[in-house]
């Protein structure tokens, strides 16, 4: 029998009882072929690799990290619990050292869900990685953490979530924003006045195959890593880079995922975006597995790859762009534009910003504003009013918020409870651990 | 009448029954070098006087294919395996004629490449030239598509005296597991078909006209013509003929705890609202897992002659059998012994039992009540840390739509039986323990055997309909059809039903449409661009272990 180098959870659930629409990518079918692909290989009978039920995420897991309008109840469905559930038993069999690393191959995906909800967005209403994470602070003390996500879209969701966390780093690897959706995930978007540096875009121009991908990992997001010393590194594991994917423009081949996440190593991988449900992810998905468990997979292939080969092999002005980009990229995160110095501590600095729900045809306008603090990532405050919800509130008091951003906060929900100004106030403090909706 | 038939590793067990309970009954030592003497003196013995042509059945538990597997004495075997991507096959390799060729079929069934036919006839060639007689062969997804599995059959059909096709092992998919399945089923068919021949001549011989059954790891039976091209499902049938006894014997219906134990093992099953539970994938034999349908039955190394031991302080109970109690004059204590000393039972020569216990307590600073009682509850604790373990196992059981995650049924016990020679002292001690009523079946002595005569022939089949090819196969029982496009989950059900019925005739089980059941079921829009382009149907169904009648 195959033996596993590294004891790994999977949490296989594929919600074949639930789609958003018959035809829809997101559907019942997406990892149906991925299932049959890994019982035909026998994944399921190698020593060390264990198969495992999802959690169902509680309302709470989401108020500790979502702003929901008007509440968790009106924007989840169950499968948005159990997708969210399966990632918290990823971080739980980690953490319990009941495996040494774990994947949620999960659905639906989560990464273009942001702070706040009033619906779907990008396939996608509870950021499933955000609220794992959140749950690990919250019930393991774990502190710094890293999220890499290998989407072919960019993280816009969860880039928003960590925008301001200076203890969250968050790389996105994507085509290029100008060139797909949500257009987002620029060079120039790197954190908050509290988090600069914190947030790294890598865009990739489409047409990028394995060479481009497995150069950024090596050459921008390790010596990040290694740098930034997180305790946990989660793979937000999209596969929609894939060479056969319907609905983007990039290269990327089975065995370039397995060495990507064989070189990053991921603690924690949890499945994102991927609708060439027949001719990548069984492959993609199987590669991922094999790297994580530390088993050969140099013979995972497409059954087509060899007439695809030179079809997908990467562009020389590809090869030129990607490595000009490195030394932004490094810039980004070693030397930070300057941010603390913009303001003084204790004033707000703000963010308007207009956000299209594509899924559900919502638009919401919002306005975010932080206090600017140089002991914490700084009291949040988000004003957001959309097409079905009225002006809503939201204020989070950060995970280890000092003393003053902790009062200040307190008085701002007060405040804002007598003016009856908001249909919803959501609070969020996460020094007391405690998450009201009024 | 039925007669059942349990030939074990010590015993063979024999009983004749009908409707009103057993008849008669004989157990007799089982000769290794003449299980076939073994299984004639058993028949003689339970059918004496009685009206041969009364006889419906003979039913056969026999740990002949288990046992060549175990003690390596099989036929060499041509093992013909094509993969194409994915996990390395060397690591299935078994055997000393592994060739692995050229060739590739994906999960839709579509061959990717061809299969290297230059190679495929080297290999023939060299297996011929090697005398090697028996071949398996095995495609990955051969289940979707059987095409390249015939047609390795095929390069080999002028000398092969038996060749295993993957697919028609089970319609579940494991290309290792079919690898592993198919090659066990080549090694032991020549071994197991003489034998099988050789039992039903000299059943015929004593002039019982009955058709004979072999029972099978799942607790069902299936009939010798079967038996005889698929052997590998007689391994590891033992548990399975206890298990089936119980369900003859007592009317289990809740969720139940099953103890066998045993002289060295206590043998557990569980059972969900009075039913046995099956493996998910399949049975492992030597290490193997195999696609070989079995009860979920877990054996641990604890029984009445399980040595009792202190090492460094710590009491312990088994897993090694060093001979019999000292009660039966063995050499060292054992559990009997102890349960002896504590008086639960009275069994043997009692003094000896006090003997052993007292010079192994009081080397460790122990009186021998003391020491008793430890080993005992150390064996409890054992059983139950196993049963417990398991029904989380059970109740953890991935699933995969919302609706079973949220509504699924979980498991609660509430009664357990117990049989085996210590059954009876048992009965207080575990009641204690699991909180729960505890029976002792009658006749338990010979349950297997009574499991073994009374289980149904079962079978399996998995539908697999893709209405955008327009095709439909159930790659185990041999049907492939064209279907059209209007095609429905509705109809595939009704057609695995009817198609496993008309194969269960050919072969002469005893099986209606009625008695099969519609396990999974499922149909998902296959989608192109933004239209669906077909349907992915899938219908797993079985006839469910179970028995011809209850006995009491
Ligand atoms: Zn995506
Ligand atoms: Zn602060």
């Amino acid at each position: 029998m195959i033996q596993a180098k590294n004891k790994m959870g999977l949490i296989f659930f594929p919600a074949y009882d639930w789609a958003i629409e018959d035809t829809h990518p997101e559907r019942e079918e997406r990892l149906l072929y991925t299932q049959d692909q890994l019982r035909e290989e026998g994944v399921f009978d190698i020593e060390g690799v264990l198969e495992f039920k999802p959690d169902v995420a509680t309302e709470l897991d989401v108020m500790r990290t979502h702003f929901c309008f008007p509440d968790v109840a009106s924007v989840t469905t169950e499968s948005h619990m159990i997708s969210a559930g399966g990632a918290i038993r990823a971080a739980r069999l980690v953490l319990d050292g009941e495996v040494k690393k774990s994947f949620a191959l999960v659905r639906p995906p989560g990464h273009h869900a942001m702070k706040a909800v009033h619906g779907n967005r990008g396939f996608c209403n509870i950021n499933n990685e955000a609220i794992m994470i959140e749950y690990m602070r919250d019930n393991y003390g774990i502190k710094r953490v890293a999220i890499v996500d290998t989407d072919c879209h960019h993280g816009d969701g969860t880039q928003d979530i960590y925008w301001n966390d200076p203890n969250v780093l968050f790389i996105s690897i994507h085509q290029d924003g100008r060139t797909l959706y949500p257009g987002s995930g620029h060079t120039t978007e790197a954190g908050g006045p509290n988090a600069r540096g914190r947030t790294i875009n890598i865009p990739l121009p489409p047409g990028t195959s394995d060479d481009g991908f497995l150069y950024a990992i090596d050459h921008m997001v390790l010596p990040i890593l290694k740098d930034f010393g997180p305790e946990i590194v989660v793979n937000s594991a999209g596969q929609d880079n894939h060479y056969s994917d319907p609905i983007t423009n990039m290269n990327f081949t089975a065995q370039g995922y397995a060495i990507l996440n064989d070189r990053l190593s991921p603690d924690i991988a949890v499945l994102e975006g991927g609708y060439s449900i027949q001719g990548a992810l069984p492959y993609v998905n199987l590669g991922i597995v094999l790297a994580m468990a530390g088993v050969d997979y140099s013979g995972v292939r497409e059954p087509n790859f060899d007439e695809i080969a030179d079809e997908i092999r990467q562009e020389r002005n590809i090869t030129a762009y990607i490595e000009r980009l490195t030394e932004v990229v490094l810039g980004n995160y070693f030397k930070p534009a300057e941010g603390r110095e913009l303001l003084y501590p204790g004033d707000y600095v703000t963010r308007k910003k207009n956000i299209y729900y594509d899924t559900d045809g919502i638009q919401e306008s919002q306005v975010e504003s932080l206090m600017r603090c140089n002991d914490c990532g700084g009291l949040l405050v988000l004003e957001s009013v959309s097409s079905v919800n009225p002006l809503c509130l939201g204020i989070e008091i950060p995970v280890g918020a000092c003393p003053n951003c902790r009062d200040e906060g307190l008085k701002y929900f007060e405040r804002a409870r007598k003016q009856k100004k908001y249909a919803v106030i959501h609070f969020i403090n996460r020094v007391n651990k405690e998450y009201v909706r009024v | 009448m039925y007669i059942g038939l349990d030939v074990g590793g010590t015993h063979t067990d024999a009983v004749l029954l009908d409707r009103g309970g057993v008849v008669s009954t004989c157990k007799t030592d089982t000769e290794h070098s003449n299980l076939l003497g073994s299984i004639d003196r058993a028949l003689r013995e339970v059918t004496r006087g009685i009206d041969l042509g009364s006889i419906v059945s003979v039913n056969l538990s026999t740990t002949l294919s288990t046992n060549a597997i175990v003690e390596g004495n099989v036929e060499p075997v041509g093992l013909l395996v094509s993969s194409g991507p994915g996990i390395d096959p060397e690591n299935f390799r078994a055997g000393r004629h592994f060739y692995l060729l050229e060739g590739s079929i994906d999960h839709r069934g579509s061959v990717v490449r061809d299969i290297d036919e230059k190679a495929l006839a080297a290999a023939a060639e060299g297996c011929r030239k090697k005398g090697v007689k028996v071949f398996a062969a095995v495609t990955k997804f051969s289940t979707r598509n059987p095409d390249q599995e015939l047609s390795m059959a095929g390069a080999v059909s002028g000398f092969s005296d038996f060749t295993t096709l993957g697919h028609r092992l089970s319609g579940q998919l494991s290309f290792p597991r079919r690898v592993a399945s198919a090659y066990f089923n080549s090694a032991v068919w020549r071994t197991f078909s003489d034998f099988a021949g050789a039992v039903q001549k000299s059943v015929a011989a004593m002039g019982i006209g009955a058709p004979l059954n072999i029972l099978k790891a799942d607790g069902g039976t299936m009939p010798l013509s079967r038996a005889a091209d698929y052997p590998v499902e007689s391994i590891l049938s033992g548990p399975a003929a206890s298990i089936m006894g119980i369900v003859s014997l007592c009317h289990v219906t809740e969720d139940s705890i099953i103890l066998d134990i045993g002289g060295t093992t206590t043998d557990i099953a569980i059972f969900a609202s009075g039913a046995p539970l099956i493996e998910r994938e399949g049975i492992t034999m030597g290490g193997f897992p195999t696609l070989v349908r079995s009860l979920k039955t877990r054996s641990i190394g604890i029984g009445g002659d399980s040595v009792v031991a202190v090492k460094k302080g710590k009491v312990s109970v088994g897993p090694e059998r060093r001979g019999p109690s000292m009660a039966d004059g063995g050499k060292q204590p054992t559990l009997i012994d102890a349960l002896n000393v504590r008086g639960i039972i009275s069994y043997g020569n009692g003094a000896r039992s006090v003997q052993g216990m007292t010079a192994l307590a009081s080397k460790h600073d122990m009186t021998p009540e003391e020491l008793s009682s430890t080993a005992i509850e150390c064996a409890l604790n054992a059983i139950k840390n196993t049963v417990e373990e398991m029904i989380y196992e059970i109740n953890e059981k991935p699933v995969y739509t919302i609706h079973e995650l949220l509504e699924g049924k979980r498991i609660v016990p509430e009664k357990l039986y117990v049989m085996g020679g210590p059954a009876a002292a048992f009965v207080e001690l575990l009641s204690d323990r699991f909180k729960i009523e505890v029976t002792v079946p009658k006749n338990f002595e010979v349950a297997n055997a009574i499991g073994a005569g009374l289980a149904r022939n079962t079978m399996e089949a998995e539908l697999f309909a893709d209405t955008s090819r327009g095709v439909l196969s159930v790659p185990n029982i041999q049907v492939s059809e064209r279907i059209d496009a209007r095609y429905t989950v509705e109809r595939a059900e009704a057609d695995a039903v009817r198609y496993l019925a008309a194969y269960m005739k050919t072969i002469g089980a005893a099986v209606d449409e009625g008695g099969i059941d519609v396990v999974e079921s499922s149909a998902f829009n296959m989608v192109q661009g933004w239209h669906t382009a077909g349907r992915d149907i899938r219908v797993k169904c079985q006839i469910r272990p179970g028995v011809i009648m209850d006995l009491y």
